[in-house]
């Protein structure tokens, strides 16, 4: 900076940046592995550039999406949910308990849904106002919630008839796509808006960075917190769901290792580990990659037992990618510190 | 003890009086009895060693913390601050030495942090952008872009950026703990310049710096904290460098002993 006595005339100063300059380049390198990915499977398999298998990988990328649009948030203000896994799981036992029991539709999805929120709002709760790091809250969350789930089902797998709305919600299609791809879509495009368009979305972004700051601005950050993890706990009761629904029938050992696959997710599309950056876009990519890696190898006839074991490296890549330059054990003792 | 460059009419008129405010944390007395004067378009120089008792003051004046004894008159009227904003309501603006600024949000985001303006529930950012343009060139500081983000600016503009977003609240009293601290000299010129600007509205300034040549050259009167009390009063003018490191160290003064 010079110092000169007067200003120069400014120039607009509130002028959009241009596109290269606002956009999160861990994304678009991301951007640019997705594309990889789709020429590389495109010319390893034959089947995999169809528009069948497009809507194919639509539909099975669209659970883990849902997800990690919420976890985005999550992790965005510097938190982290590794229950969403267990709370697919309950809600989708619940879901085929319910109806079992002769529970209409309609209520078996308003019930599961308000019991993802209330696992949510459990660890929103000890994590903001009791000061437990979210990283052990849901840690044990993770457990607990599954070990319900058990206790319910007493490990079974739970039917559910194919004549009821929900199975139906499974198989329904719209414009060649799965009902679960368009639920999705809708919810990135929601996430989208919050995170960018609305204050919360600033609020989360601004808490990642520095928390004190938009405290001190007048925001309550901890209901903020909350309502992130809240979030997570509403996605993933709609996950749950959508499982069930999917599958035909509801299952305590549903959705294992399901947190890594949406952590993996979040993290490839750009959004920073340690808070302050987050990007729905980059989550949509992100979980796009998760999902090809999966469909690719299938379509490629590799062992679907290769697939958690690459999800893990990818997992790996990613995290080692998103540090850049700081090391995995400042990440740990971010995830773990009381903030208070 | 009146401004010596002002010719504001309003200067002078006293905004802010503190009388024999004390404070203790457990055993740690931190304040002992400090009487404190600010008048409007005033920059007083708030100084003293570390641990005199400076930051403590002023977070009592911004409601950051209770004080236990003694009296805060605000325009003419006896107040107590039961919070910050109780004191932003008197129009009680400060900065923080760690600035409260978020790094990974834009300056325009900054700036209006806590009252982002809004179209229907979105935020309006083009209007937002619009007014932030504003109040930064307004006070001539110095950034590239209001989209640029904070964690990329230079230490004197992140400085500049939180003294603007304080100015913004149009406060009557705007409180600045070492704003000079961690600056290279020429940022340091900037906001020297920002604080006689402010002070030129009629705002009444209140700068804690350990830097003596800065409160020559943009204060009107200086007070001097020591051990909890404030023990000097006066002009700029009638100082030299000398002399108010004297009062500081109390090296040669000739008042009661320290406690
Ligand atoms: N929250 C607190 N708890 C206990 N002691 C404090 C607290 N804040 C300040 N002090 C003590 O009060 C004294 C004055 O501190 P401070 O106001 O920060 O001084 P200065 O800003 O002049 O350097 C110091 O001895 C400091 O340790
Ligand atoms: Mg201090």
């Amino acid at each position: 900076m010079t110092t000169q006595v007067e200003s120069p005339p400014q120039r607009d100063l509130a002028a959009e940046p241009s596109w290269w300059e606002r956009v999160n380049k861990a994304t678009v390198a991301m951007l640019g592995v997705t594309v990889a990915l789709f020429i590389g499977f495109g010319l390893a398999s034959p089947n995999f550039l169809t528009f069948d298998n497009m809507s194919n990988l639509a539909t099975q990328v669209a659970i883990t999406l849902i997800v990690a649009i919420a976890m985005t948030f999550v992790i965005t203000t510097g938190q982290i949910d590794l229950s969403v896994g267990s709370t697919v799981a309950f809600v989708a036992a619940m879901t085929a308990e319910l109806l079992q029991l002769g529970l209409d539709s309609s209520l078996v999805i308003v019930v599961g849904l308000l019991a993802g929120l209330f696992w949510g709002s459990v660890n929103g709760w000890l994590s903001a106002y009791q000061n437990i790091p979210p990283f052990i809250v849901t840690l044990a969350a993770m457990s607990i919630i599954r070990g319900f789930a058990l206790l319910w089902t007493e490990g079974f797998s739970v039917p559910i008839d194919r004549r009821l709305f929900v199975a139906k919600i499974g198989e329904a299609e719209f414009l060649g796509f799965s009902a679960l791809a368009w639920i999705a879509l809708a919810t990135a495009v929601v996430g989208g808006i919050l995170l960018s368009r609305m204050r919360f979305g600033r609020y989360v972004n601004g808490i990642g960075a520095q928390e004190e700051s938009v405290r001190r601005a007048g925001v309550n950050t901890r209901r903020i917190k909350m309502i992130t993890l809240m979030l997570t706990g509403l996605a993933a009761g709609a996950a749950g769901i959508l499982t069930a629904a999917r599958l035909g029938s509801g299952s305590a050992n549903a959705a294992e290792g399901f947190e890594l696959t949406v952590i993996a997710a979040v993290v490839l599309g750009g959004t920073n580990l340690f808070g302050g950056r987050g990007t729905i876009v980059g989550t949509v990519i992100g979980a796009l990659i998760t999902g090809m890696i999966a469909n690719g190898l299938t379509l490629m006839g590799v062992s679907p037992f290769l697939t958690p074991i690459v999800t893990g490296l990818v997992l790996i890549a990613a995290i080692w990618i998103n540090l850049r330059g700081r090391s995995l054990a400042q990440l740990f003792s971010h995830l773990t510190a009381r903030r208070t | 003890m009146m401004s010596h460059e002002s010719t504001d009419a309003r200067a002078g008129d006293t905004l802010v009086t503190l009388e024999g405010i004390t404070k203790s944390f457990g055993a740690v007395q931190s304040l002992r009895g400090v009487d404190l004067r600010l008048g409007a378009g005033e920059v007083l120089g708030l100084v003293g060693d570390n641990g005199a008792g400076k930051s403590t003051l002023m977070k009592v004046l911004a409601g950051a913390i209770r004080h236990d004894a003694g009296s805060i008159t605000v325009g003419g009227r006896q107040v107590r601050f039961h919070s910050p904003a109780d004191a932003r309501s008197e129009h009680i603006g400060i900065v923080y030495q760690d600035l409260a600024l978020c790094d990974t949000l834009d300056v325009a985001s900054n700036l209006f942090l806590g009252r982002e303006p809004r179209r229907g529930p979105f935020v309006d950012r083009g209007e937002m952008h619009r007014q932030a343009a504003e109040m930064l060139s307004t006070l001539h500081v110095r950034v590239r872009s209001t989209h640029q983000e904070i964690g990329e600016l230079s230490g004197g503009q992140r400085q500049a950026v939180a003294i603007a977003r304080a100015v913004s609240f149009q406060p009557k009293v705007l409180i600045l703990d070492e704003p000079t601290a961690a600056l290279a000299v020429a940022e340091v010129r900037q906001v020297l310049r920002m604080i006689r600007e402010v002070a030129a509205r009629g705002v009444g300034v209140i700068l804690i710096t350990h830097r003596l040549q800065d409160l020559f050259e943009v204060c009107d009167r200086i007070t001097v904290m020591y051990e909890g009390r404030s023990v000097e009063d006066a002009a700029i003018a009638d100082l030299d460098i000398e002399t108010l490191v004297g009062m500081i160290t109390r090296s040669n003064t000739t008042t009661e002993e320290a406690a």
